[in-house]
């Protein structure tokens, strides 16, 4: 077993129309080998599920999954988990991403993004540094302002 | 100090939740999964306002229907505008320790309505650990005002019984066919039923599942001392009013048992063997308590033998003879046989609380027993003074209408420690 | 292994000496060798041989082309007589934008016409229900009749073969019907095919939205299948499909058992029907991916042809000769190719291609290299084109029948992926059938732990994928190509027109058309693809026709998985 403070919670989900999934799914079974939490959905996931679904769950990381134009509506996404309060959780995006669009998914607050030729090692590496990340920030969160005595 | 802090701070937690902040609830609930600082505390307190909510237990294998059933369910209690909590457990690996949770979207459209909230929990390969953290989820939905929670088992090993004691009515979900169902009763999961629903009723193999089920039922009938006989249902989770059947089940159950029974259970079966027996238990809550002996017990596990039903000084336990318990002449090895009647022994002997070991054991054997025998095992007490005990074991091999076949009969002598 | 007997004839001995010399020099030279196995599982030697060949030796020990069980190919003349449909996919933008691009397409070769909706009509939503940023960016925006017509402006549907891609409920024929109606164009002499209508596999695969529940679907492709062959005699209501599967990660030895075991479910559910096998099964055609496993996808064809020869002969009962043919169409796999050096991706293209011409295909789609970014620039598309003209003309690919029949290796390894293939067969047949299996979940777990193991294969360089993890250059950056997406403004326009046709329609007559929908669901001895046809002539778009499909039919889910 391996030996962690916390067991980091991954949602990996795809929103928007496109259905190609392979790749979610492998990054799940990989974060899955690597002993984290993954809560994993099939694709067309609405924005609103999303959010409920992060929040329920209480993730430290989101990972979208995008390989055609869907990553065009993940700033929608993070402004609707800012908020849900949830700002301290770490999105990535993994898939298809032409250049000039990265750059307007980082400015939009997403951490990484992860193109084809990345290997799972590095993928769930960083995934468990940024969940831990967002575990800490978690803390700091209002929320957990409120209610520090 | 950070402990105290992040103690406080699971107090505050509860406030909140107990406020109605769905944030905090999750917070909590990760709290509860990581056995974080102030967890037990938070825990025993939500427990101590618990006791409002009703919990159903759904057990079901990958392709049994089990989604769909819990889909519908919540499509009705929402339209009676109750809240509806889901707690869906997932084996994890045993070697990572990691876990894919994929239930609650397998719950279709229902998982977005405001008045659901659906935590996926995973099993993390030790069992003491999900049964706290999802007792704790439970107790803490349900004193923050939850209607119905709804705890999601996926059925396939001895852990569904310990989390199937959560609940206050069990639901096993097969699927039409008679092999799952033979699977689930070696498995065990069937001892823990309290409705049986055989999915995708609208088949025409459902209702003939259904009537043979029962019929398998009824020699349990037969051999056990229960309040409420399981009940078989078919069910159409896809259409519209095909899932009466079932909420009458339910609700039957509810009314038979009382509420709050989980609670009483949970206290018997938590409390060890070790230490005096709690007194006015039901017939349930003595199976729990004996249950969550016998899961202790390696042997017990490996034969597969399984607790019926108990009580102060008696025990009733099962077991299917399969390969494992075969001799070389292609029957069943005495020592099966003797190892069923022994546990039994060892369950009524020690149900009182003071542990007891066995000093003497004598077997009979009166009849042969063939590969797929459904046998079982009744242990009475014979007589008991401080420090020693005497008990009759029969064991049977049940049979439509009564005539039982006397298999074998065992006398054992134990000698009670301090 | 020489697997012949010990033999006084000196020629045998002669022969046997010369491969042990081969064997030795071999050995000594070759140094440390490696073992290759293809993706399907199956090793594979450095050398074939006659002895490799089971049938070697025996006098036509293959067949002839167009007579069973075809391994040679289905017709007698093959792609010497009449080359392959050169039916390339297309879908993107507005019905505009489609339409020029298609008869541009045309203009320099295309054949025939295939369109792919966006996204959005797979989901089953109108325009106006979605996201616009995500509006035709993967296909054409046709939410109804007027805007199928437009796509088709200056094509002739009577004379040209047009393939819609689209599951149940089949809303894109129903408006394409609805379209030739209009032109007076008469319903029997329409040809194509109802792409990708194969519900099974996208439940597996997730490519295309399967809209209605698994039961429903089910249903209305029966339903599809009756309807078509009674109102559009020529048309192929029913395509098959193994391209998602192997794009999900199938073997290739899997994804043609899986399609072939879905086409067999298929059949046994039109025969439960009452349907005779060879009134339906010359209508059954096939959709398959072309990886870049060279031979083995050739391989894969040919032992695919075979096996439905003898399967819809022996289980499926057909009697007539047409029935027992292996039509399929073939596309090169976007999987394989690379956002890396994206202009590698002609060579990927080419020799996907050669490979779905060897091995028999009758209609083929080549990808555009930028095809991994979004749909083809003009540019792509055009080369795209261009590479099957040039394998035809310039590389004479037609000239001979099955050139590789015959081969040592190519013969053996359909032998050997034959076997595989009917093995897995038996795994399904074992779970129940297809649907039982991909119910349970069965097959998405076999295709999923094939997934992990290429990405394993990939990992560890045991498979080297040129610019990604080997031959790596600097500057890949400069070579990808700026991404174009639909004019926006164009879309708008698109939308402010829908928005104001549906403003001029008669509630009245949409909600007749619902009614009918409704009426054919609950009576299973109604034709629901019928109703949709209807529907789609009183107007209705393809959001209302599946919103109301769904409720009576139930929501399709997403089945088990991981």
């Amino acid at each position: 077993m391996t030996t962690l403070d916390f067991r980091p919670r991954v949602l990996v989900t795809k929103i928007g129309l496109d259905g190609h999934d392979r790749g979610s799914r492998i990054v799940a079974a990989a974060c899955r080998d690597a002993g984290m939490e993954v809560i994993y959905t099939p694709p067309w996931q609405s924005i609103a599920a999303v959010v409920k679904l992060a929040l329920e769950e209480d993730v430290d990381v989101v990972g979208i999954s995008s390989l055609a134009t869907d990553h065009l509506i993940v700033p929608k996404l993070m402004r609707a988990l800012r908020e849900a309060g949830l700002g301290h959780i770490v999105v990535v995006v993994g898939g298809i991403v032409p250049d000039n669009e990265e750059a307007m998914l980082l400015e939009s607050g997403v951490r990484e993004v992860f193109h084809p030729g990345s290997t799972m090692d590095e993928i769930t590496t960083r995934i468990r540094a940024y969940a831990g990340e967002a575990r800490r920030a978690g803390q700091n969160s209002p929320l957990a302002q409120e209610t520090q005595p | 100090m950070a402990n105290d802090a992040s103690a406080a701070s699971a107090a505050a937690l509860s406030t909140m939740a107990l406020a109605g902040d769905r944030r905090a609830i999750a917070r909590l609930l990760t709290l509860f999964d990581d056995d974080g600082p102030g967890a037990r505390d938070a825990a025993a307190a939500f427990a101590a306002k618990a006791g409002r909510a009703r919990i159903v237990g759904v057990t079901g294998v990958p392709g049994s229907g089990k989604s769909s059933l819990v889909n519908a369910l919540l499509g009705v209690w929402l339209g009676r505008g109750l809240q509806v909590a889901v707690v869906a457990v997932d084996p994890s690996s045993p070697i990572t320790g990691g876990a894919v949770l994929g239930d609650r979207v397998r719950m279709g459209e229902h998982g977005s309505h405001p008045n659901v909230f659906i935590r996926s929990l995973s099993a993390r390969g030790e069992l003491g650990g999900l049964s706290r953290a999802t007792r704790a989820a439970v107790d803490c939905f349900d004193a923050v005002g939850f209607d119905r929670v709804i705890v999601e088992t996926v059925g396939t090993g001895q852990s569904e019984t310990r989390i199937a004691a959560l609940a206050d009515t069990r639901v096993v979900v097969c699927p039409p066919g008679l092999g799952d169902a033979v699977q689930a009763i070696k498995a065990g999961t069937l001892e823990i039923a309290d409705v049986l629903a055989v999915s995708k009723g609208d088949l025409p193999l459902a209702e003939q599942t259904a009537r043979e089920m029962r019929e398998m039922l009824g020699l349990r009938r037969a051999t056990s001392e229960q309040a409420w006989k399981p009940r078989v249902v078919v069910v159409k989770a896809l259409q519209p009013g095909g899932i009466e059947d079932l909420l009458s089940a339910i609700e039957a159950h509810e009314q038979a048992i009382g509420p709050g029974q989980r609670l009483r259970q949970a206290a018997a079966a938590s409390s060890p063997a070790q230490g005096a027996a709690p007194a006015a238990m039901d017939a349930a809550a003595w199976r729990a308590r004996l249950a969550s002996l016998a899961e202790r017990d390696g042997l017990c596990a490996t034969l597969g033998i399984s607790v019926l039903a108990g009580g102060p000084g008696r025990a009733e336990v099962a077991m299917t003879v399969d390969a494992r318990h075969m001799n070389f002449n292609g029957g069943c090895h005495g020592g099966a046989i003797f190892a069923l009647a022994d546990s039994a022994f060892g369950l009524a002997s020690n149900s009182h609380g003071p542990v007891a070991v066995g000093i003497d054991a004598h077997i009979t054997f009166q009849a042969g027993v063939a590969a797929g025998d459904f046998l079982v095992a009744r242990a009475s007490e014979v007589h008991r003074t401080r420090k020693v005990a005497v008990y009759r074991i029969d064991v049977l091999r049940p049979a439509p209408g009564g005539a039982d076949a006397a298999i074998s009969s065992f006398t054992g002598t134990v000698y009670i420690k301090a | 292994m020489n697997k012949r007997l010990e033999s006084p004839l000196t020629a045998a001995h002669a022969a046997s000496d010369a491969k042990a010399r081969w064997q030795r020099e071999y050995g000594e030279t070759i140094g440390a060798d490696r073992k290759v196995t293809n993706v399907s599982g199956i090793a594979i030697q450095p050398l074939y041989g006659s002895d490799d060949w089971a049938n070697y030796g025996q006098s036509d020990p293959l067949g002839y082309p167009g007579q069973p069980d075809y391994t040679r190919g289905i017709y007698a003349t093959m792609h010497r007589g009449r080359t392959w449909t050169q039916r390339q996919l297309i879908g993107l933008g507005t019905p505009d934008d489609y339409n020029t691009r298609l008869l541009e397409i045309m203009a320099r070769g295309a054949t025939a016409v295939s369109l792919i909706p966006c996204n959005s009509v797979y989901r089953g939503y109108d325009m106006s229900s979605v996201e616009p940023e995500l509006l035709g960016t993967c296909g054409v925006v046709v939410n109804n009749a007027e805007h199928m017509a437009r796509c088709l402006e200056g094509v002739d549907v009577g004379e040209i073969s047009c393939a819609m891609n689209d599951p149940s409920p089949f809303t894109l024929l129903a408006f394409m019907l609805v379209t030739a109606e209009r032109r007076g164009i008469d319903w029997n002499k329409i040809t194509g095919t109802s792409n990708q209508s194969d519900y099974i596999s996208h439940f597996v695969a997730n490519h295309m939205f399967y809209r209605l529940s698994l039961p429903g679907a089910r249903r209305v492709l029966m339903d599809h299948i009756t309807w078509c062959n009674e109102h559009v005699p020529r048309w192929n209501p029913m395509s098959v499909v193994g391209q998602h599967m192997q794009q999900a990660g199938a073997t290739p030895a899997e994804a043609m058992a899986f399609t072939l075991a879905t086409a067999v479910q298929n059949a046994e559910d039109c025969i439960a029907r009452g349907m005779d096998p060879d009134h339906f099964l010359p209508r059954f055609t096939f959709f398959f991916d072309i990886s870049m496993g060279f031979f083995e996808e050739v391989a894969k064809f040919r032992a695919g042809r075979r096996i439905w020869a003898r399967l819809a002969r022996e289980r499926l009962g057909a009697k007539d000769p047409r029935s027992w043919r292996f039509k399929f169409h073939g596309q090169t796999s976007g999987v394989d190719l690379t956002r890396q050096q994206p202009l590698n991706n002609i060579a990927r293209v080419t020799a996907q291609a050669m490979a779905g011409i060897f091995g028999g295909l009758q209609s083929l789609h080549t990808d555009s290299y930028d095809e991994v970014f979004s749909t083809p620039s003009e540019a792509g598309a055009r080369i795209a084109v261009a590479t099957q003209n040039i394998l035809r003309e310039e590389a004479h690919l037609t000239d001979v029948i099955d050139p590789l029949g015959g081969s040592f290796y190519v013969e053996s390894l359909t032998d050997e992926m034959e076997e595989r293939i009917v093995s897995i067969m038996k795994t399904i047949d074992d779970a129940g059938g297809m649907y039982k299996a991909v119910e349970s979940g069965l097959v998405q777990r076999m295709i999923g732990a094939s997934a992990m193991r290429f990405q394993q294969r990939v990992e560890s360089g045991e498979q080297v994928i040129v610019g990604v993890n080997a031959y790596r250059a600097d500057d890949d950056a400069a070579t990808r190509p700026a991404v174009a997406r639909p004019d926006a403004a164009a879309m708008q326009r698109h939308l402010d027109a829908f928005a104001a046709w549906k403003a001029e329609r008669s509630p009245s007559s949409v909600n007749a058309a619902l009614d009918g929908l409704t009426h054919a669901a609950e009576d299973e001895q109604r034709n629901v693809f019928g109703a949709v046809v209807d529907a789609a002539r009183a107007g209705l778009t393809n959001e209302e026709i599946c919103t109301r499909l769904r409720r009576d039919l139930g929501f399709g889910q997403p089945l088990a998985f991981v």
